[in-house]
């Protein structure tokens, strides 16, 4: 059983968004892999469909069987991460070998805020429909929301 | 409940393979070899005919044949083109698989079975309603195997009785789907 491996600098996993990502990744696997991929996503978990954005790619081709190498990438201005009763938008870095199904996933948090945002209903509260949609469209938009 | 919490979630339901009845995958696939490669597997919605078409395409390509998976249905439906196009590019070595084969317009699937006969190693659907083809496997669902797979995705889930969970099964008539949907919402609702 191979072992891969991410390591973020400092152990830091929450970023401003545009912020730098940087660490390094390890890998000790059984067989020579022919790739090593290490992406940049955000993916949705909840009741409907799944829905994933990769936002980089690094390729290492003929990495050998043990090694290590470090990574850094720039984040972009959103989406954030955030959570709701109904959807939730998860940020990793993955790092996957090839062929086999090695995978490892290290999940970060993207907010202007320091942490995952939370949507709460707001519902009931005598608002209109515009301000309940705003904080969900400033997490998706990565910017505040002015309204239409 | 946060959503990637909530143990109901799209990504957490995906992860639920087949799971066999008085058979396995390994008898179902000696079946499907006696039956030439062509065959249907039925059931109702929510039965878990997806799942298991593609379990069975994972286990016939360990098995080193090649296969060639369309999802058809209401959302993402086959036009006479595409149907068409699929079928050209078919090569001999290919097993068909098409996901809701009673999905497709009448003169589309008279197509796909005649042209598979010689151009394609073979053709497994899904249908709700058997006919079609062969009958490879007939999908069924039990109250038992709801409380199973929920017992799996939310061990500490008290509210999930198994009164709750038989009457939810039969509210939904047996499809799955729909009852780990509504499993969702539950789970949404608790803080």
């Amino acid at each position: 059983m191979g072992k891969l491996n991410i390591e973020l600098n400092d152990s830091r996993n929450v970023f401003a968004p545009g912020g730098q990502v940087e660490g390094r990744i390890e890998w000790s696997l059984d067989a020579n892999p022919t790739t090593l991929t290490l992406s940049l996503l955000w993916y949705t978990s909840g009741k409907g469909t799944r829905d994933v954005g990769v936002l980089c790619t690094n390729r290492i081709d003929s990495p050998g069987a043990l090694g290590s190498d470090k990574f850094s990438f720039t984040l972009p201005p959103g989406p954030y991460s955030f959570s709701g009763k109904l959807i939730s938008l998860i940020w990793a870095l993955e790092l996957t070998s090839t062929p086999g199904s090695e995978t490892v996933r290290e999940e970060i948090v993207v907010s202007p805020t320091g942490r995952e945002i939370l949507l709460t209903s707001v519902a009931g509260q005598g608002e209109g429909k515009d301000n309940q949609s705003r904080p969900f469209l400033e997490c998706i938009l990565g910017v505040p929301y002015a309204g239409a | 409940m946060r959503a990637r919490d909530n143990p109901f979630a799209a990504d957490r339901i995906e992860r639920i393979r087949y799971r066999f009845v008085g058979t396995s995958l390994d008898e179902l696939l000696t079946r499907l070899d006696d039956m030439n490669y062509r065959a249907a597997i039925t059931g109702p919605e929510g039965s878990g005919k997806t799942t298991l078409l593609e379990d069975l395409r994972e286990a016939l390509e360990y098995r080193g044949l090649r296969t060639k998976l369309l999802f058809v249905n209401d959302a993402s439906p086959l036009s006479e083109a595409q149907c068409r196009r699929f079928l050209s590019e078919l090569v001999p070595q290919e097993l068909v698989l098409l996901d809701g084969a009673d999905a497709i317009r009448r003169s589309s699937w008279f197509l796909f079975r005649r042209h598979t006969v010689r151009h394609a190693a073979g053709l497994l659907v899904t249908s709700h309603r058997p006919g079609l083809l062969p009958t490879l496997i007939e999908c069924t669902t039990t109250a038992g195997l709801l409380q199973e797979i929920v017992r799996d995705l939310s061990p500490q889930t008290p509210a999930l009785s198994p009164a709750f969970l038989r009457a939810l099964h039969n509210r939904h008539q047996g499809n799955l789907r729909a009852c780990l949907r509504e499993l969702y919402d539950v789970c949404a609702k608790a803080p």
